[in-house]
């Protein structure tokens, strides 16, 4: 339809204007969805009942309960309560389908979604006054709201309207829609990840706020609950707060690991032989559900690989075999348990993969693999290690370091080690250690780069032989005293990838100045993989 | 209504009692010299002979400050049902000066019924204001201004604490400014000027004593024979909670109470909490409800936090400690690894991981707030060179050890063996 109708329009049509021209016609067709109601305010769509719920939840049958309890009966009245415990012990998820289980409206706010307090105050006023944003009112809130004062009478206007909706609805009980209404005329404010509000700028003021909300607001058909990772005396506060009621989740023990594991296991004996052996190594390292189930998987699929059938149960016998089998790769398992595997995905870097697995197994010890797993332009790699040498290099050594004969030998300087000389170097490592890798100006890493690429006797492997940049960068490279736009580039994305810091400007100076954060492990691995002798022009006190 | 349960109305009950302030503090207020009483005075003697006056309410948080108050304002608005107008501002939400003066101009709009525009400015609110104070001054009638947390509003120029009270100087005005806040030195915080026109009334709140606080137990617990619940219920049940109040374990428990914090809200918190360990199905309250109650707000949050902490993440802590005995005044991540690694040298445990592990259970350690970065500069640093700092002290660190249940021997050798040293 646009085609034919492009000659007639006569002014320039941006891409994006043409094609809100055809949706404008298909979002009238949309279904509309429906208008929310206070039903809406549920969890869930069906109920479940108690013994769903503990069973759901492993280890966590007395935290319910008196969480129940303290929530009370319908329409009790309760102090505000504070949640806390550390990272998934399974606080948020329970808290939820304690309210699916006892059918109670509320209203829910996450504080790592909701990042400022406009967007928190706003989100939960949208949920009380039951207001979704859609195309139609341009995605909007149903009001602006940034300021405390202006949240709390907005709030005791949705909630006194919430409130009466549900006093409505429990009139009318014996209908035969109430099974599918909620319970009681209480509503209920969650706040989650509340420790995140500790980062805010108006914290001081926000957080005592929130405590004191209650109180403030005055209303008994309120029940507030806080959730956390920290305890209460994390959050400091000069003239204190109102304190809600602490309520705390204990990570979970190795009993109850073990049965959240197993719980979606599909063979779950031959599981539990697994866990048995690899369970407590595991958990002196970490406890947590969520770490340790990633960490696990890997290891799984290594002890599975002598089976034949992977729905067997396994006897004595051959658990003894399996464990056997598996025994050497718990060690050094234990020590990736956190490691990200870079994933790579692409057919051309599967041939890499194995050439990869050949070397880690001769070099069955080390635990690290020997090359780098991600990947990086040249100029970028060299960039990376002029900006390591700049941090680790005294200033006064360049000159020396990097003249025309290509690096001194550092060798020629080498004195013999008396006791003094000794305990100098052991001093110096000492602040080495604690001060960490020096600053350097921008000046000062372009000369060094400039050295390094002139010198360099890069030639590109047979891998990277189809790869364009490799043939481009040799380009710039030979020309020694070329450095192109496309080097500040790299920096700013070094930066941005943590590789590089910017540091404030030094007020005499006016220049900003770099510090270099990679260890000496990756900067071997990426000099290694550029065929550059980084040891000739490391000092070495 | 269907038929509940009388235990779960009588739980129902005396929890929206122990949740409404007003009903614990009508306990207080009968005697002629309570803080009830001469808040009464002050205010309605203002009232009646129609002048201005200021008076702060101090006294730690929890104390029943503003409930005292509330309980003062509800009477005097049936004593004298036309004269008086109450506007009610708080620290926390009101502190800056347009806002503040946004509210008392919507409240008195409300008040009177007139229309309130959001678009006003602070100019024309503070012009209102001024207005206003005139027109109810001469109808004589009294406007009180509640300032609840005042010490935040005499943060900054404290210009709206300025206008109020000048505007109070005037002859025609007839206000009443009174101030609450948890400071006990919040008049000092006010600047000359606005110091010189606050009269120095003071009032101050004070926990309950010992004898107040039984009578605070009785009277919010004992369900009245008035309600709807079953005769014979309430009567049992009253009977039995009187023979707990005499049973000497009780006494003892409320003795510990009494002695670590003694303000309102710990007790209503220690009661309410008693209440959720009621069981439904005896229907009765029992001593050891109160025993579990207790436990509940005597927390150690960061014991709790060490016994959740993995082993790996105790032998950092470990290395810290050591590190800070042989008084090294700052240590960083690098100088942990080199501690862990000579331990590891010289007792050969089975716990070396490598640094990269090491360097995750640092953060975990990070994120619960049992260390924490020296100062907040550092952000340039990678998290291995920044400074750190223990947040917990040795007698904390040993007991957690001790509570673990499955930690290493080697920890609590390396832990006790700096102390005797």
């Amino acid at each position: 339809m646009s085609s034919e109708e492009s000659p007639q329009i006569t002014r320039r049509t941006t891409r994006l204007s043409a094609a809100n021209s055809e949706n404008a016609v298909d979002s009238s067709k949309s279904c509309a969805l429906k208008p929310l109601s206070v039903n809406d305010l549920l969890y869930g769509n069906s109920p479940i009942s108690l013994e769903e719920l503990i069973s759901s939840f492993p280890g966590r049958r007395g935290q319910i309960i008196e969480l129940m309890s303290l929530l009370g009966p319908v329409n009790s009245p309760m102090f505000p309560t504070f949640v806390h415990g550390g990272s998934s012990t399974g606080k948020t998820s329970i808290v939820l389908n304690i309210f699916r289980h006892l059918r109670r409206p509320f209203v829910y706010a996450s504080c790592i979604t909701c990042y400022s307090p406009r967007i928190l105050f706003e989100s939960i006023l949208n949920q009380l006054m039951l207001h979704r944003k859609s195309d139609s009112n341009g995605y909007s809130s149903i009001k602006r709201c940034d300021k405390p004062s202006d949240f709390v009478n907005l709030l005791r206007e949705a909630l006194s309207g919430v409130i009466g909706t549900l006093q409505g609805n429990a009139e009318k009980a014996g209908s035969k829609k109430a099974a599918r209404w909620p319970n009681g005329k209480m509503v209920y404010l969650i706040f989650d990840s509340l420790n995140l509000v500790k980062e805010w700028e108006k914290s001081s003021t926000i957080l005592p706020f929130l405590f004191n909300l209650y109180d403030i607001l005055r209303m008994p058909e309120v029940g507030l609950i806080f959730i956390s990772n920290n305890s209460l005396d994390t959050y400091y506060a000069d003239t204190g707060f109102v304190e809600p009621f602490p309520f705390h989740f204990p990570d979970y023990s190795e009993d109850d690991l073990r049965q959240i594991l197993l719980k979606h296991q599909v063979n779950k004996n031959l599981y539990s032989s697994f866990l048995d052996v690899v369970l407590r190594p595991f958990c002196r390292i970490t406890r947590r559900v969520n770490e340790l189930s990633t960490a696990l998987l890997p290891l799984f699929k290594k002890y599975c690989e002598p089976l034949g059938d992977l729905g067997a149960v396994p006897n004595e016998d051959m658990k003894r075999k399996l464990y056997g089998h598996l025994q050497r790769h718990i060690a050094p398992s234990l020590n990736e348990t956190f490691r990200v595997s870079a994933g790579l995905t692409s057919g051309a870097s599967r041939s890499k993969d194995n050439k990869r697995k050949g070397i880690v197994k001769k070099l069955e010890a080390c635990t690290s693999s020997y090359e780098l797993d991600f990947h990086m332009s040249t100029s970028a790699k060299f960039l990376l290690i002029s900006a390591f040498l700049a941090s680790r290099n005294p200033a006064t050594l360049d000159a020396s370091l990097f003249d025309s004969t290509g690096g001194s030998d550092n060798r020629k300087r080498k004195r013999k080690s008396s006791a003094k000389s000794l305990e100098q170097k052991e001093t110096t490592e000492q602040e080495l250690l604690m001060k960490g890798p020096g600053t350097f100006p921008l000046e000062r890493l372009l000369a060094i780069f400039q050295c390094l690429t002139s010198v360099a006797e890069y030639s590109p492997d047979a891998e990277y032989s189809s790869d364009v940049e490799g043939q481009g960068n040799r380009a710039t490279m030979g020309d020694s005293g070329y450095i192109g736009s496309h080097v500040l580039l790299q920096l700013s994305s070094l930066c941005n990838a943590n590789f590089i810091t910017k540091g404030g400007s030094c007020p005499l100076e006016g220049s900003t100045r770099y510090r270099s954060n990679v260890s000496e492990d990756l900067v071997l691995k990426v000099a290694r993989s550029v065929k550059f002798p980084l040891s000739k022009y490391l000092y070495r006190r | 209504m269907g038929l509940k349960n009388p235990a779960e109305q009588a739980v129902i009950l005396l929890r929206s009692r122990l949740c409404n302030p007003n009903f614990i503090f009508t306990l207080f207020s009968d005697s002629p010299d309570s803080n009830y009483s001469k808040l009464k005075y002050i205010i309605s003697s203002s009232v009646t002979e129609s002048c201005n006056n200021s008076v702060l309410l101090l006294g730690p948080r929890g104390c029943g400050k503003l409930a005292v108050l509330e309980l003062v304002l509800e009477d005097l608005l049936r004593e004298f049902p036309d004269m008086i107008s109450v506007i009610k501002l708080n620290g926390l939400l009101h502190s800056d000066d347009n806002c503040a003066l946004k509210e008392i101009a919507r409240q008195l709009c409300l008040e009177h019924q007139l229309a309130f525009s959001k678009m006003a400015s602070s100019d024309e609110n503070s012009q209102f204001l001024i207005a206003m104070l005139r027109e109810c001054g001469l109808a004589h009638k009294t406007v009180l201004f509640v300032l609840d947390e005042f010490d935040l509003f005499a943060q900054g120029k404290q210009r709206l604490l300025y206008s109020l009270l000048d505007a109070m100087q005037s002859v025609t005005s007839q206000a009443v400014v009174i101030g609450v806040s948890c400071r006990l030195d919040a008049d000092q915080l006010l600047e000359k000027r606005v110091r010189s026109r606050f009269s120095h009334r003071k009032l101050l709140f004070l926990p309950p004593s010992r004898e107040d606080l039984q009578r605070l137990l009785e009277h919010a617990l004992l369900l009245p024979s008035g309600s709807d619940l079953p005769h014979e219920f309430v009567a049992n049940f009253n009977s039995k909670l009187l023979n707990i109040f005499a049973d000497k374990k009780f006494k003892d428990i409320m003795d510990t109470v009494f002695n670590t914090d003694s303000t309102f809200k710990q007790v209503l918190t220690f009661l309410f909490s008693a209440l959720c360990h009621l069981d439904l199905k005896r229907g009765f309250l029992s001593v050891e409800n109160f025993k579990d109650a207790l436990s509940n707000i005597q927390r150690q949050p960061k014991l709790e936090c060490l016994k959740d902490c993995s082993i790996l993440e105790l032998y950092i802590l470990v290395c810290m400690k050591r590190l800070e005995v042989r008084e090294h005044e700052t240590c960083n991540f690098n100088s942990i690894m080199k501690e862990y690694k000579s331990i590891h040298d010289s007792f050969q445990t089975t716990d070396y991981y490598a640094r990269d592990v090491c360097r995750r259970a640092f953060e975990h350690l990070l994120r619960r707030e049992l260390i924490s970065f020296l100062d907040n500069r550092g952000h340039g640093h990678s998290i291995e060179f920044r400074p750190v700092k223990l947040l917990i002290s040795w007698q904390e660190l040993y007991q957690g050890l001790k509570s673990y249940g499955s930690c290493p021997a080697i920890l609590y050798k390396l832990v006790e063996r700096e102390t005797t040293t």
